[in-house]
Protein backbone atom coordinates (compact mmCIF):
# COMPACT_ATOMS: atom_id res chain seq x y z
CA UNK A 1 0.00 0.00 0.00
CA UNK A 2 1.35 3.42 -0.98
CA UNK A 3 1.25 6.47 1.26
CA UNK A 4 -1.40 9.01 0.26
CA UNK A 5 -0.25 11.64 -2.26
CA UNK A 6 -1.25 14.41 0.16
CA UNK A 7 1.14 13.06 2.81
CA UNK A 8 4.24 14.00 0.80
CA UNK A 9 2.84 17.37 -0.23
CA UNK A 10 1.80 18.25 3.33
CA UNK A 11 5.23 17.24 4.59
CA UNK A 12 6.71 19.97 2.40
CA UNK A 13 4.45 22.53 4.02
CA UNK A 14 5.35 21.31 7.52
CA UNK A 15 8.84 22.81 7.21
CA UNK A 16 8.26 25.96 5.16
CA UNK A 17 11.68 27.57 5.65
CA UNK A 18 13.63 24.41 4.77
CA UNK A 19 11.31 23.81 1.81
CA UNK A 20 11.69 27.40 0.59
CA UNK A 21 15.47 27.24 0.87
CA UNK A 22 15.62 23.90 -0.95
CA UNK A 23 13.32 25.26 -3.64
CA UNK A 24 15.50 28.36 -4.07
CA UNK A 25 18.64 26.22 -4.35
CA UNK A 26 17.06 23.87 -6.91
CA UNK A 27 15.66 26.80 -8.92
CA UNK A 28 19.10 28.47 -8.95
CA UNK A 29 20.79 25.32 -10.26
CA UNK A 30 18.15 24.92 -12.99
CA UNK A 31 18.46 28.63 -13.84
CA UNK A 32 22.23 28.24 -14.29
CA UNK A 33 21.57 25.33 -16.64
CA UNK A 34 19.09 27.48 -18.58
CA UNK A 35 21.64 30.29 -18.92
CA UNK A 36 24.40 28.02 -20.22
CA UNK A 37 22.17 26.00 -22.56
CA UNK A 38 20.54 29.25 -23.75
CA UNK A 39 24.03 30.56 -24.54
CA UNK A 40 24.94 27.45 -26.54
CA UNK A 41 21.64 27.42 -28.42
CA UNK A 42 21.88 31.14 -29.15
CA UNK A 43 25.39 30.80 -30.56
CA UNK A 44 24.43 27.78 -32.64
CA UNK A 45 21.30 29.45 -33.95
CA UNK A 46 23.15 32.66 -34.83
CA UNK A 47 25.74 30.75 -36.88
CA UNK A 48 23.14 28.41 -38.39
CA UNK A 49 20.92 31.19 -39.75
CA UNK A 50 23.88 33.27 -40.93
CA UNK A 51 24.60 32.45 -44.51
CA UNK A 52 22.63 32.10 -47.69
CA UNK A 53 22.94 28.90 -49.73
CA UNK A 54 23.09 30.93 -52.97
CA UNK A 55 25.69 33.43 -51.80
CA UNK A 56 29.40 32.90 -52.44
CA UNK A 57 32.03 34.95 -50.64
CA UNK A 58 35.23 35.88 -52.46
CA UNK A 59 38.07 37.05 -50.26
CA UNK A 60 41.83 36.89 -49.89
CA UNK A 61 43.42 33.46 -49.79
CA UNK A 62 45.95 34.79 -47.29
CA UNK A 63 43.38 35.73 -44.65
CA UNK A 64 42.54 32.09 -43.80
CA UNK A 65 39.06 32.07 -42.23
CA UNK A 66 39.19 35.66 -40.99
CA UNK A 67 37.49 38.02 -43.43
CA UNK A 68 38.44 41.04 -41.30
CA UNK A 69 42.06 40.46 -42.32
CA UNK A 70 41.23 40.09 -46.00
CA UNK A 71 42.37 42.64 -48.55
CA UNK A 72 41.52 42.26 -52.22
CA UNK A 73 41.77 44.49 -55.22
CA UNK A 74 38.95 47.01 -55.84
CA UNK A 75 38.63 45.76 -59.42
CA UNK A 76 37.67 42.26 -58.26
CA UNK A 77 33.86 42.84 -58.45
CA UNK A 78 34.02 43.89 -62.11
CA UNK A 79 36.31 40.96 -62.96
CA UNK A 80 33.90 38.54 -61.29
CA UNK A 81 30.85 40.07 -62.97
CA UNK A 82 32.50 39.74 -66.35
CA UNK A 83 33.81 36.22 -65.83
CA UNK A 84 31.02 34.32 -64.09
CA UNK A 85 27.80 33.35 -65.85
CA UNK A 86 26.03 32.02 -62.78
CA UNK A 87 25.74 35.37 -60.95
CA UNK A 88 22.16 36.70 -60.86
CA UNK A 89 21.57 39.64 -63.16
CA UNK A 90 18.19 41.40 -63.07
CA UNK A 91 17.14 44.53 -64.98
CA UNK A 92 20.77 45.06 -65.91
CA UNK A 93 21.97 44.99 -62.29
CA UNK A 94 24.49 42.29 -61.43
CA UNK A 95 23.96 40.99 -57.89
CA UNK A 96 27.51 41.52 -56.68
CA UNK A 97 28.23 43.22 -53.37
CA UNK A 98 31.69 44.73 -52.81
CA UNK A 99 32.27 45.18 -49.09
CA UNK A 100 34.88 46.55 -46.73
CA UNK A 101 34.59 44.91 -43.34
CA UNK A 102 36.60 45.59 -40.22
CA UNK A 103 36.56 45.77 -36.46
CA UNK A 104 37.12 49.25 -35.10
CA UNK A 105 36.54 51.25 -31.92
CA UNK A 106 33.08 52.82 -31.94
CA UNK A 107 32.05 55.54 -29.48
CA UNK A 108 28.54 56.81 -28.80
CA UNK A 109 27.39 60.37 -27.98
CA UNK A 110 27.34 59.55 -24.26
CA UNK A 111 30.95 58.47 -24.37
CA UNK A 112 30.60 54.73 -23.90
CA UNK A 113 31.61 52.29 -26.58
CA UNK A 114 33.92 49.49 -27.54
CA UNK A 115 35.04 47.36 -30.44
CA UNK A 116 32.39 47.34 -33.14
CA UNK A 117 32.08 45.63 -36.50
CA UNK A 118 31.64 48.03 -39.40
CA UNK A 119 30.77 47.05 -42.96
CA UNK A 120 31.07 49.42 -45.88
CA UNK A 121 28.29 48.49 -48.32
CA UNK A 122 26.80 49.63 -51.59
CA UNK A 123 23.28 49.79 -53.03
CA UNK A 124 23.65 46.28 -54.45
CA UNK A 125 24.29 44.81 -50.97
CA UNK A 126 20.60 44.31 -50.07
CA UNK A 127 20.18 42.38 -53.32
CA UNK A 128 22.76 39.86 -52.10
CA UNK A 129 22.24 40.04 -48.31
CA UNK A 130 18.58 39.15 -48.60
CA UNK A 131 17.93 38.55 -44.89
CA UNK A 132 18.61 42.19 -44.02
CA UNK A 133 15.48 44.24 -43.37
CA UNK A 134 15.38 47.93 -42.53
CA UNK A 135 12.97 48.17 -39.59
CA UNK A 136 13.32 51.86 -38.78
CA UNK A 137 14.65 54.96 -40.53
CA UNK A 138 16.37 55.07 -43.91
CA UNK A 139 19.26 53.61 -45.88
CA UNK A 140 22.42 55.55 -44.95
CA UNK A 141 23.35 58.54 -47.06
CA UNK A 142 26.83 60.05 -47.02
CA UNK A 143 28.07 60.51 -43.44
CA UNK A 144 25.35 58.23 -42.10
CA UNK A 145 25.20 54.66 -40.82
CA UNK A 146 22.51 52.11 -40.11
CA UNK A 147 22.90 49.85 -37.13
CA UNK A 148 21.95 46.24 -36.56
CA UNK A 149 19.52 45.22 -33.82
CA UNK A 150 22.39 43.89 -31.67
CA UNK A 151 25.04 46.49 -32.53
CA UNK A 152 24.59 48.22 -29.16
CA UNK A 153 25.27 44.92 -27.35
CA UNK A 154 28.38 44.28 -29.45
CA UNK A 155 29.76 47.77 -28.78
CA UNK A 156 28.84 47.54 -25.11
CA UNK A 157 26.52 50.52 -25.18
CA UNK A 158 22.83 51.07 -24.43
CA UNK A 159 20.11 50.78 -27.03
CA UNK A 160 19.08 54.37 -26.27
CA UNK A 161 22.51 55.61 -27.37
CA UNK A 162 22.20 53.76 -30.68
CA UNK A 163 18.74 54.95 -31.67
CA UNK A 164 17.93 56.50 -35.02
CA UNK A 165 18.91 60.18 -35.00
CA UNK A 166 21.81 59.71 -32.56
CA UNK A 167 25.45 59.86 -33.63
CA UNK A 168 28.40 57.54 -33.24
CA UNK A 169 32.10 58.12 -33.74
CA UNK A 170 34.56 55.81 -35.45
CA UNK A 171 37.61 56.12 -37.69
CA UNK A 172 37.96 59.79 -36.68
CA UNK A 173 34.56 60.82 -37.97
CA UNK A 174 31.09 61.39 -36.54
CA UNK A 175 28.33 59.38 -38.24
CA UNK A 176 24.60 59.99 -37.87
CA UNK A 177 22.44 56.89 -37.34
CA UNK A 178 19.89 56.91 -40.15
CA UNK A 179 18.26 53.53 -39.65
CA UNK A 180 18.11 50.23 -37.82
CA UNK A 181 17.99 46.78 -39.40
CA UNK A 182 17.43 43.14 -38.52
CA UNK A 183 18.74 40.06 -40.31
CA UNK A 184 16.65 37.19 -38.96
CA UNK A 185 19.12 36.48 -36.16
CA UNK A 186 22.14 36.37 -38.49
CA UNK A 187 25.58 37.74 -37.57
CA UNK A 188 24.92 41.00 -39.48
CA UNK A 189 22.65 42.14 -36.65
CA UNK A 190 25.66 43.09 -34.52
CA UNK A 191 27.19 45.25 -37.27
CA UNK A 192 27.17 48.90 -38.28
CA UNK A 193 26.70 49.53 -42.01
CA UNK A 194 27.77 52.62 -43.90
CA UNK A 195 28.45 53.59 -47.51
CA UNK A 196 31.45 51.79 -49.00
CA UNK A 197 33.11 54.86 -50.51
CA UNK A 198 32.55 56.83 -47.29
CA UNK A 199 34.18 54.09 -45.28
CA UNK A 200 37.08 53.76 -47.73
CA UNK A 201 37.70 57.50 -47.45
CA UNK A 202 37.61 57.42 -43.65
CA UNK A 203 39.93 54.43 -43.39
CA UNK A 204 42.18 55.69 -46.22
CA UNK A 205 41.83 52.35 -47.96
CA UNK A 206 41.10 51.66 -51.59
CA UNK A 207 40.86 47.91 -51.34
CA UNK A 208 37.96 45.65 -50.38
CA UNK A 209 37.63 42.92 -47.78
CA UNK A 210 35.32 40.69 -49.77
CA UNK A 211 32.89 40.42 -52.61
CA UNK A 212 29.59 38.62 -52.05
CA UNK A 213 27.91 37.12 -55.12
CA UNK A 214 24.34 35.92 -55.42
CA UNK A 215 24.25 32.85 -57.66
CA UNK A 216 21.23 31.72 -59.63
CA UNK A 217 19.29 28.99 -57.82
CA UNK A 218 20.74 25.57 -58.55
CA UNK A 219 24.01 26.91 -59.97
CA UNK A 220 27.34 25.60 -58.83
CA UNK A 221 29.69 27.58 -56.58
CA UNK A 222 32.54 25.61 -58.18
CA UNK A 223 32.58 28.06 -61.10
CA UNK A 224 33.59 30.88 -58.74
CA UNK A 225 36.13 28.64 -57.06
CA UNK A 226 37.64 27.70 -60.43
CA UNK A 227 37.92 31.38 -61.34
CA UNK A 228 39.87 32.00 -58.13
CA UNK A 229 42.15 29.03 -58.80
CA UNK A 230 42.82 30.14 -62.37
CA UNK A 231 43.51 33.76 -61.43
CA UNK A 232 46.35 32.92 -59.05
CA UNK A 233 47.67 36.48 -59.41
CA UNK A 234 44.61 37.83 -57.57
CA UNK A 235 45.16 35.46 -54.61
CA UNK A 236 41.45 34.88 -54.05
CA UNK A 237 39.42 32.11 -52.57
CA UNK A 238 35.72 31.35 -52.91
CA UNK A 239 33.48 29.77 -50.33
CA UNK A 240 29.75 29.33 -50.09
CA UNK A 241 28.47 31.58 -47.30
CA UNK A 242 26.80 28.65 -45.54
CA UNK A 243 30.12 26.75 -45.60
CA UNK A 244 31.88 29.80 -44.16
CA UNK A 245 29.55 29.89 -41.17
CA UNK A 246 29.73 26.10 -40.86
CA UNK A 247 33.51 26.49 -40.52
CA UNK A 248 32.90 29.09 -37.79
CA UNK A 249 30.67 26.53 -36.06
CA UNK A 250 33.67 24.20 -36.11
CA UNK A 251 35.89 27.05 -34.89
CA UNK A 252 33.62 27.61 -31.89
CA UNK A 253 33.21 23.88 -31.19
CA UNK A 254 35.61 24.01 -28.19
CA UNK A 255 33.54 26.89 -26.72
CA UNK A 256 30.37 24.87 -27.13
CA UNK A 257 32.00 21.76 -25.65
CA UNK A 258 33.23 23.82 -22.74
CA UNK A 259 29.73 25.20 -22.22
CA UNK A 260 28.27 21.67 -22.19
CA UNK A 261 30.96 20.75 -19.62
CA UNK A 262 29.72 23.70 -17.53
CA UNK A 263 26.17 22.29 -17.78
CA UNK A 264 27.48 18.93 -16.52
CA UNK A 265 29.48 20.53 -13.71
CA UNK A 266 26.58 22.76 -12.62
CA UNK A 267 24.25 19.74 -12.68
CA UNK A 268 26.73 17.66 -10.67
CA UNK A 269 27.16 20.49 -8.15
CA UNK A 270 23.37 20.79 -7.97
CA UNK A 271 23.00 17.05 -7.33
CA UNK A 272 25.58 17.18 -4.53
CA UNK A 273 23.87 20.21 -2.99
CA UNK A 274 20.52 18.42 -3.30
CA UNK A 275 22.01 15.30 -1.69
CA UNK A 276 23.33 17.36 1.16
CA UNK A 277 19.97 19.01 1.76
CA UNK A 278 18.01 15.79 1.46
CA UNK A 279 20.40 14.00 3.85
CA UNK A 280 19.66 16.76 6.34
CA UNK A 281 15.93 16.59 5.68
CA UNK A 282 15.70 12.81 5.98
CA UNK A 283 18.04 12.63 8.99
CA UNK A 284 15.59 14.77 10.93
CA UNK A 285 12.76 12.43 10.06
CA UNK A 286 14.23 9.09 11.10
CA UNK A 287 11.58 8.53 13.80
CA UNK A 288 8.78 9.45 11.42
CA UNK A 289 10.05 7.00 8.81
CA UNK A 290 10.41 4.25 11.44
CA UNK A 291 6.89 4.96 12.71
CA UNK A 292 5.50 4.62 9.19
CA UNK A 293 7.26 1.24 8.92
CA UNK A 294 5.94 0.21 12.34
CA UNK A 295 2.33 0.90 11.40
CA UNK A 296 2.69 -1.29 8.34
CA UNK A 297 3.88 0.77 5.37
CA UNK A 298 6.43 -1.06 3.30
CA UNK A 299 9.85 0.43 2.68
CA UNK A 300 9.12 0.79 -1.05
CA UNK A 301 6.00 2.87 -0.29
CA UNK A 302 7.96 5.17 2.05
CA UNK A 303 10.77 5.49 -0.52
CA UNK A 304 8.26 6.47 -3.23
CA UNK A 305 6.71 9.05 -0.89
CA UNK A 306 10.13 10.59 -0.13
CA UNK A 307 10.96 10.68 -3.83
CA UNK A 308 7.58 12.26 -4.48
CA UNK A 309 8.51 15.06 -2.08
CA UNK A 310 11.87 15.59 -3.81
CA UNK A 311 10.43 15.49 -7.32
CA UNK A 312 7.52 17.81 -6.39
CA UNK A 313 10.02 20.32 -5.05
CA UNK A 314 12.42 20.03 -8.01
CA UNK A 315 9.58 20.18 -10.55
CA UNK A 316 8.31 23.36 -8.88
CA UNK A 317 11.85 24.79 -8.97
CA UNK A 318 12.20 23.85 -12.67
CA UNK A 319 8.85 25.45 -13.54
CA UNK A 320 9.76 28.59 -11.61
CA UNK A 321 13.13 28.84 -13.36
CA UNK A 322 11.52 28.03 -16.70
CA UNK A 323 9.06 30.92 -16.35
CA UNK A 324 11.82 33.33 -15.29
CA UNK A 325 14.11 32.13 -18.11
CA UNK A 326 11.40 32.49 -20.74
CA UNK A 327 10.28 35.92 -19.60
CA UNK A 328 13.57 37.53 -18.55
CA UNK A 329 16.46 35.61 -20.18
CA UNK A 330 15.10 34.66 -23.59
CA UNK A 331 16.34 37.15 -26.19
CA UNK A 332 18.89 38.88 -23.95
CA UNK A 333 21.81 40.07 -26.11
CA UNK A 334 25.23 38.58 -25.39
CA UNK A 335 28.48 40.14 -26.60
CA UNK A 336 30.87 37.70 -28.26
CA UNK A 337 34.06 37.81 -30.33
CA UNK A 338 32.25 37.32 -33.64
CA UNK A 339 29.62 39.93 -32.81
CA UNK A 340 26.62 39.48 -30.59
CA UNK A 341 23.75 37.03 -30.35
CA UNK A 342 20.74 36.50 -28.14
CA UNK A 343 20.24 33.86 -25.46
CA UNK A 344 17.82 31.33 -26.81
CA UNK A 345 15.58 29.47 -24.38
CA UNK A 346 14.09 27.06 -26.90
CA UNK A 347 12.61 23.58 -26.60
CA UNK A 348 16.07 21.99 -26.20
CA UNK A 349 17.00 24.40 -23.40
CA UNK A 350 13.67 23.77 -21.64
CA UNK A 351 14.13 20.00 -22.02
CA UNK A 352 17.70 20.02 -20.66
CA UNK A 353 16.89 22.47 -17.82
CA UNK A 354 13.76 20.66 -16.65
CA UNK A 355 15.45 17.27 -17.16
CA UNK A 356 18.31 18.32 -14.89
CA UNK A 357 15.75 19.67 -12.39
CA UNK A 358 13.83 16.41 -12.22
CA UNK A 359 17.08 14.43 -12.05
CA UNK A 360 18.07 16.51 -9.02
CA UNK A 361 14.78 15.52 -7.37
CA UNK A 362 15.23 11.80 -7.99
CA UNK A 363 18.99 11.38 -7.57
CA UNK A 364 19.15 13.80 -4.63
CA UNK A 365 16.50 11.90 -2.67
CA UNK A 366 17.45 8.28 -3.32
CA UNK A 367 20.70 7.81 -1.30
CA UNK A 368 19.54 9.51 1.97
CA UNK A 369 16.13 7.81 1.78
CA UNK A 370 17.72 4.39 1.25
CA UNK A 371 20.08 5.02 4.15
CA UNK A 372 17.19 5.92 6.47
CA UNK A 373 15.18 2.91 5.38
CA UNK A 374 18.07 0.48 5.98
CA UNK A 375 18.19 1.36 9.69
CA UNK A 376 16.51 -0.94 12.24
CA UNK A 377 12.93 0.16 13.05
CA UNK A 378 13.39 -0.32 16.80
CA UNK A 379 16.62 1.70 16.85
CA UNK A 380 15.15 4.45 14.68
CA UNK A 381 12.09 4.78 16.91
CA UNK A 382 14.40 5.65 19.81
CA UNK A 383 16.38 8.16 17.74
CA UNK A 384 16.34 11.77 18.87
CA UNK B 1 8.81 -17.29 -30.08
CA UNK B 2 8.49 -17.70 -33.82
CA UNK B 3 8.22 -13.94 -34.18
CA UNK B 4 11.37 -13.43 -32.09
CA UNK B 5 13.29 -16.00 -34.18
CA UNK B 6 12.04 -14.40 -37.38
CA UNK B 7 13.15 -10.95 -36.27
CA UNK B 8 16.56 -12.27 -35.18
CA UNK B 9 17.01 -13.98 -38.57
CA UNK B 10 16.03 -10.78 -40.38
CA UNK B 11 18.43 -8.74 -38.23
CA UNK B 12 21.29 -11.14 -38.93
CA UNK B 13 20.52 -11.01 -42.67
CA UNK B 14 20.70 -7.20 -42.61
CA UNK B 15 23.96 -7.43 -40.67
CA UNK B 16 25.40 -9.86 -43.21
CA UNK B 17 24.36 -7.65 -46.12
CA UNK B 18 25.73 -4.56 -44.35
CA UNK B 19 29.09 -6.19 -43.78
CA UNK B 20 29.44 -7.44 -47.37
CA UNK B 21 32.04 -6.08 -49.78
CA UNK B 22 31.18 -2.67 -51.23
CA UNK B 23 30.85 -2.25 -54.98
CA UNK B 24 32.50 1.17 -54.72
CA UNK B 25 36.23 1.17 -54.25
CA UNK B 26 37.80 3.50 -51.77
CA UNK B 27 40.36 5.94 -53.02
CA UNK B 28 43.14 7.57 -51.06
CA UNK B 29 40.81 10.41 -50.18
CA UNK B 30 37.27 9.12 -50.27
CA UNK B 31 35.28 6.77 -52.43
CA UNK B 32 35.53 6.85 -56.19
CA UNK B 33 34.09 4.83 -58.97
CA UNK B 34 35.84 1.52 -59.43
CA UNK B 35 35.52 1.86 -63.19
CA UNK B 36 38.63 3.56 -64.45
CA UNK B 37 38.30 7.17 -65.52
CA UNK B 38 38.64 7.79 -69.27
CA UNK B 39 41.01 10.66 -68.48
CA UNK B 40 43.55 8.47 -66.69
CA UNK B 41 46.35 6.95 -68.78
CA UNK B 42 48.46 3.91 -67.93
CA UNK B 43 51.78 5.15 -69.22
CA UNK B 44 53.41 8.44 -68.41
CA UNK B 45 53.31 10.94 -71.29
CA UNK B 46 56.81 11.76 -72.48
CA UNK B 47 58.56 15.14 -72.48
CA UNK B 48 56.74 16.47 -69.45
CA UNK B 49 58.04 19.82 -68.30
CA UNK B 50 57.84 21.25 -64.79
CA UNK B 51 55.35 24.03 -64.05
CA UNK B 52 57.93 26.78 -63.51
CA UNK B 53 59.55 26.20 -66.91
CA UNK B 54 56.16 26.00 -68.61
CA UNK B 55 55.14 29.39 -67.19
CA UNK B 56 58.23 30.88 -68.84
CA UNK B 57 58.00 29.24 -72.25
CA UNK B 58 54.50 28.00 -73.07
CA UNK B 59 52.14 30.22 -75.03
CA UNK B 60 48.38 30.38 -75.15
CA UNK B 61 46.76 27.55 -77.13
CA UNK B 62 49.90 25.41 -77.24
CA UNK B 63 49.77 21.68 -76.46
CA UNK B 64 51.65 21.02 -73.25
CA UNK B 65 52.59 18.17 -70.91
CA UNK B 66 53.14 19.33 -67.35
CA UNK B 67 54.40 17.62 -64.25
CA UNK B 68 53.65 18.89 -60.76
CA UNK B 69 52.44 18.10 -57.28
CA UNK B 70 48.85 18.83 -56.33
CA UNK B 71 48.95 21.72 -53.87
CA UNK B 72 49.61 25.42 -53.61
CA UNK B 73 46.92 26.27 -51.04
CA UNK B 74 45.22 24.64 -48.11
CA UNK B 75 42.49 23.42 -50.47
CA UNK B 76 43.95 22.87 -53.94
CA UNK B 77 40.89 21.04 -55.30
CA UNK B 78 37.77 22.66 -56.72
CA UNK B 79 34.81 20.96 -55.05
CA UNK B 80 32.39 19.60 -57.65
CA UNK B 81 34.67 20.07 -60.67
CA UNK B 82 37.63 18.06 -61.90
CA UNK B 83 40.09 20.89 -61.33
CA UNK B 84 43.04 21.53 -59.04
CA UNK B 85 46.27 23.46 -58.79
CA UNK B 86 49.72 21.92 -59.19
CA UNK B 87 53.10 23.20 -58.07
CA UNK B 88 56.52 22.65 -59.64
CA UNK B 89 58.27 19.64 -58.02
CA UNK B 90 61.37 21.78 -57.39
CA UNK B 91 59.47 23.87 -54.79
CA UNK B 92 59.94 22.23 -51.40
CA UNK B 93 56.99 21.69 -49.11
CA UNK B 94 57.10 21.08 -45.38
CA UNK B 95 58.82 17.84 -44.45
CA UNK B 96 56.67 15.24 -42.65
CA UNK B 97 58.81 15.53 -39.48
CA UNK B 98 57.98 19.26 -39.20
CA UNK B 99 54.48 18.33 -38.09
CA UNK B 100 52.71 20.67 -40.53
CA UNK B 101 49.09 19.47 -40.84
CA UNK B 102 48.74 20.81 -44.43
CA UNK B 103 52.17 20.56 -46.13
CA UNK B 104 50.47 20.94 -49.55
CA UNK B 105 49.82 24.64 -48.89
CA UNK B 106 53.57 25.30 -49.13
CA UNK B 107 53.22 27.72 -46.22
CA UNK B 108 57.01 28.03 -45.79
CA UNK B 109 57.75 28.66 -49.47
CA UNK B 110 54.78 30.76 -50.60
CA UNK B 111 57.09 33.27 -52.29
CA UNK B 112 58.28 30.53 -54.65
CA UNK B 113 54.80 29.19 -55.34
CA UNK B 114 53.42 32.20 -57.21
CA UNK B 115 55.84 31.67 -60.15
CA UNK B 116 55.56 27.88 -60.07
CA UNK B 117 51.86 27.19 -59.94
CA UNK B 118 49.38 26.18 -62.63
CA UNK B 119 45.71 25.26 -62.66
CA UNK B 120 44.62 21.99 -64.22
CA UNK B 121 41.05 21.46 -65.29
CA UNK B 122 39.99 18.18 -66.81
CA UNK B 123 37.78 18.92 -69.79
CA UNK B 124 35.44 16.77 -71.85
CA UNK B 125 35.36 16.54 -75.65
CA UNK B 126 33.48 19.83 -75.89
CA UNK B 127 36.12 21.58 -73.79
CA UNK B 128 33.97 22.04 -70.67
CA UNK B 129 35.26 21.11 -67.21
CA UNK B 130 34.11 17.69 -66.05
CA UNK B 131 31.48 18.06 -63.32
CA UNK B 132 32.99 15.59 -60.87
CA UNK B 133 35.50 16.12 -58.07
CA UNK B 134 39.05 15.26 -59.13
CA UNK B 135 39.66 13.19 -56.02
CA UNK B 136 36.91 10.79 -57.00
CA UNK B 137 37.49 10.93 -60.73
CA UNK B 138 41.24 10.38 -60.71
CA UNK B 139 41.89 8.88 -57.27
CA UNK B 140 44.36 11.61 -56.40
CA UNK B 141 44.99 13.53 -53.20
CA UNK B 142 47.06 16.47 -52.03
CA UNK B 143 50.77 16.16 -52.97
CA UNK B 144 50.06 13.43 -55.56
CA UNK B 145 52.48 13.85 -58.45
CA UNK B 146 50.58 14.12 -61.72
CA UNK B 147 51.60 14.44 -65.35
CA UNK B 148 48.89 16.16 -67.37
CA UNK B 149 48.56 16.67 -71.10
CA UNK B 150 46.32 19.28 -72.69
CA UNK B 151 46.02 22.75 -74.11
CA UNK B 152 47.61 25.72 -72.35
CA UNK B 153 45.52 28.78 -71.54
CA UNK B 154 47.55 31.90 -70.74
CA UNK B 155 46.37 35.36 -69.75
CA UNK B 156 48.04 38.77 -69.63
CA UNK B 157 48.82 38.35 -65.93
CA UNK B 158 50.97 35.28 -66.61
CA UNK B 159 48.58 32.73 -65.15
CA UNK B 160 48.76 29.27 -66.66
CA UNK B 161 45.81 26.90 -66.91
CA UNK B 162 45.89 23.53 -68.64
CA UNK B 163 42.66 22.20 -70.13
CA UNK B 164 43.77 18.59 -69.79
CA UNK B 165 42.34 15.45 -71.29
CA UNK B 166 45.03 13.01 -70.16
CA UNK B 167 46.29 12.54 -66.63
CA UNK B 168 48.93 10.16 -65.38
CA UNK B 169 49.30 9.76 -61.63
CA UNK B 170 52.80 8.78 -60.58
CA UNK B 171 52.73 6.06 -57.97
CA UNK B 172 53.82 7.42 -54.59
CA UNK B 173 57.07 6.07 -53.13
Amino acid sequence: MLLPWEYGVRNLARRPVRTALTLAALATVVMLVFVVVGFIRGLEKSLAVSGDENVVLIYSVNSEENIENSSISARTPSLLSASLDSVVKRFGVVHVSPELYMGTRVKTEVGDGGLGLVRGVSLTTPLVRRSVKLIEGDWPASGEVMVGRLAAAKIGSSEAAMMVGKSIDFEGRVWKISGQFTAGGAAFESEVWCGLSDFQTSTKRQDLSLVALLLSPGSNAAEADLFCKERTDLELRAIRETDYYASLQQHYKPVRLLAWCVVLLVSAAGIFAGLNMMYGAVAGRVREIATLQAIGYRRRAILISLMQEGVTLSATGSLLSGVIALTLLNGVAVRFTMGAFTLRIDSVAILVGCGVGLLLGVVGTLPPALKALRAEVATSLKAI
Amino acid sequence: MKTVNGLTLMGLSFLAVGCGPSEVASGPNGAYSASKSQYLVDSEPSDAIPVGKARESIEDGQDVTLVGLIGGSSDPFVEGLAAFTIVDPKVPCCAPDEGCPTPWDYCCTQDQVKDNIATVKIVDDSGRPVVHGARGLLGVKELSTVVVHGKAIRDDQGNLTVAANKVFVRPSN
